[in-house]
């Protein structure tokens, strides 16, 4: 038996065969990209300044980094760590709006599933505001708050909170009614009801909410930060673009979807399993 | 010894969800259930039956006449009265074991004192293996057997039942029938049990109370002497103790049907 096929039986074993090939398949455009990157830059085809070799993709890394001393700098975002500086603060952008945005969406969320009064008071509201997309908002957040954290901020906001609170409502308003009866007969009062029936109920529709404001918040975010940020990626493309350096607004590019995918492979799609494919909430594929 | 549930001249109207008229639900219903009886009540669909389940439960306010458990008279829901419903309403999210404890749960019950409780029921339902399976792994009878359990776990002064086995195939029903029967045996609770099925209600009750079509009024009483230990589907079917009662129940509730008909 060669080496190869040992290596195969090794990898479908770890990763199972169905797996496997989904693995395999989902790879096949990224290689053939890069092989066309790659041929590009042998055949130059396209100059440089169009599109530039792969090795100064990872060149960019060092220039921006250049004078950064270690992964103490990098955690105090200290100047000299530019390139970290710019993933730390667009992921601290997305992790406080996360922060902010999922208690009080959820919160409002359930009170205006729950109460008829609520729902009329916050739905048109809510419609107006996700009417107005998030970078609609950046010259009036400019005017406000200059540029900066504040802006980025409450672009990503207003993206996030009206996408789970109105996700959250929906959830609530399905939840049977059955249950929540059950519970009461069983004594259970107000709170019991929220937190165990309310919420759970809604889980399928709040986690949606959260891969959907993750998204949207995510491409708002650069935008925000392109026009109205003083750090983080997409500043960091705008800002090299203006100074011609290809090469890094390709690396951010690529940063923000490696990111992305990331975020949604390591944290949504898990939380999803965790939760609501396990209490056979979802249709579950394969 | 008082009567565990005493339901006094009950009347229902509700306005209808769409053309806004008013629905006459329940007219002077009277009726009560002794201590540790199983009572059933059948009718004709359409009769107020489930109406009246819910106000017993507390889930529907009610206007004329009175509902007492154990002597109080009922407001609002409350785990004196514990409800099976129709639908299967244990909680996708909880356990099979978390399911059955909710009520325990809900009353503040310590949690090993709970555990202790829940396994009692977890077998004498038969779910024994199935305590950390969550309800969509389960088949529609379990899923039943689970929500009995429930039911039964919180210890309600009365429990209600609203047509629990009328979702689950012929076979699994037979087997639930028999299965409360031995329950009932087992826990002496108070029972009031609600189905559409005439065949049901004799197996399983002591004494079966026939409505009329709406508005719904308490038609007859009609007492089944049968033991509860000689309930065996195989060996009922012959037994003149229960079929008389039986034909005499369908006879009641056809007249109610052919009359809607005519």
């Amino acid at each position: 038996m060669s080496v190869l096929q040992t290596a195969s039986i090794g990898l479908q074993k770890r990763f199972g065969r169905q797996r496997l090939r989904k693995i395999l398949l989902g790879t096949i455009p990224f290689v053939v990209l890069l092989a066309m990157w790659q041929m590009n830059t042998a055949m130059e085809w396209l100059p440089p300044v169009y599109i530039p070799p792969m090795a100064s993709i990872w060149e960019a890394i060092y220039t921006l980094s250049e004078g950064c001393a270690g992964a103490g700098a990098v955690l105090s975002m200290q100047y000299e760590c530019l390139f970290t500086n710019h993933i730390l603060s667009s992921l601290g952008r997305v992790g406080l709006s996360l922060v902010i945005g999922i208690p009080s969406g959820i919160t409002l969320g359930v009170l205006a599933g729950m109460s008829r009064r609520f729902a009329h008071a916050l739905e048109p509201i809510g419609v107006f505001a996700n009417a107005i997309s998030g970078i609609a908002w950046v010259p009036l957040a400019i005017v406000w708050f200059g540029t900066g954290w504040l802006t980025t901020l409450f672009i990503l906001l207003n993206t996030v909170f009206w996408l789970i609170f109105f996700n959250t409502l929906l959830g609530v308003r399905g939840v049977p009614r059955v249950y929540e009866n059950s519970v009461m007969t069983m004594g259970g009062g107000r709170w019991a009801i929220i937190s165990q029936v309310y919420i759970p109920g809604a889980l399928p529709s709040i986690v949606t909410g959260v891969r959907m404001s993750m998204g949207f918040g995510w491409r708002a975010l650069i935008a925000a930060e392109m026009i109205g940020g003083d750090s983080g990626l997409g500043f960091m493309i705008f800002v090299s673009a203006a100074e011609y350096k290809i090469e890094e607004v390709f690396l951010g590019v690529l940063v923000i979807a490696i990111m992305w995918m990331i975020t949604d492979r390591l944290l949504l799609i898990p939380l999803e399993r965790w939760t609501i494919q396990r209490w056979g909430m979802v249709w579950r594929p394969d | 010894m008082p009567a565990k549930l005493v339901v006094d001249r009950l009347s229902h109207h509700y306005p209808d969800e769409y053309t806004g008229e008013d629905v006459h639900a329940l007219d002077q219903v009277s009726l009560s259930v002794e201590d540790g009886e199983f009572s059933a009540v059948v009718g004709p669909s359409g009769c107020g039956k489930t109406t009246l389940l819910n106000i017993l439960a507390g889930l529907l306010p009610h206007t004329e006449g009175s509902v007492q458990v154990d002597g109080k008279e009922v407001q609002g829901p409350g785990p004196d009265r514990g409800v099976v419903f129709q639908e299967h309403a244990i909680l996708p999210w909880r356990t099979v074991a978390r399911n059955i404890g909710h009520g325990l749960e809900i009353q503040g019950i310590p949690k090993s004192e709970r555990e202790q409780k829940v396994q009692e029921f977890i077998d004498l339902v038969g779910l024994s293996g199935f305590e950390e399976r969550y309800p969509h792994e389960l088949s529609g009878g379990m899923k039943q057997r689970c929500a009995l359990a429930r039911t039964l776990c919180a210890n309600p002064v009365v429990m209600l039942m609203d047509e629990p086995f009328a979702a689950v195939d012929a076979q699994t029903r037979i087997t639930l029938q028999e299965e409360l029967n031995r329950i009932a045996i087992a826990t002496r609770k108070t029972i009031l049990f609600i189905t559409h099925n005439v065949d049901e209600a004799a197996f399983l009750g002591d004494r079966c109370f026939i409505f009329s079509r709406r508005p719904g009024k308490l038609k007859a009483t009609v007492k089944i002497d049968v033991p509860r230990e000689k309930r065996i589907w195989k060996d009922l079917l012959s037994e003149k103790a229960y079929t008389d009662p039986r034909d005499e129940i369908l006879r009641l509730v056809r007249e109610e049907v052919f009359d809607d008909e005519e």
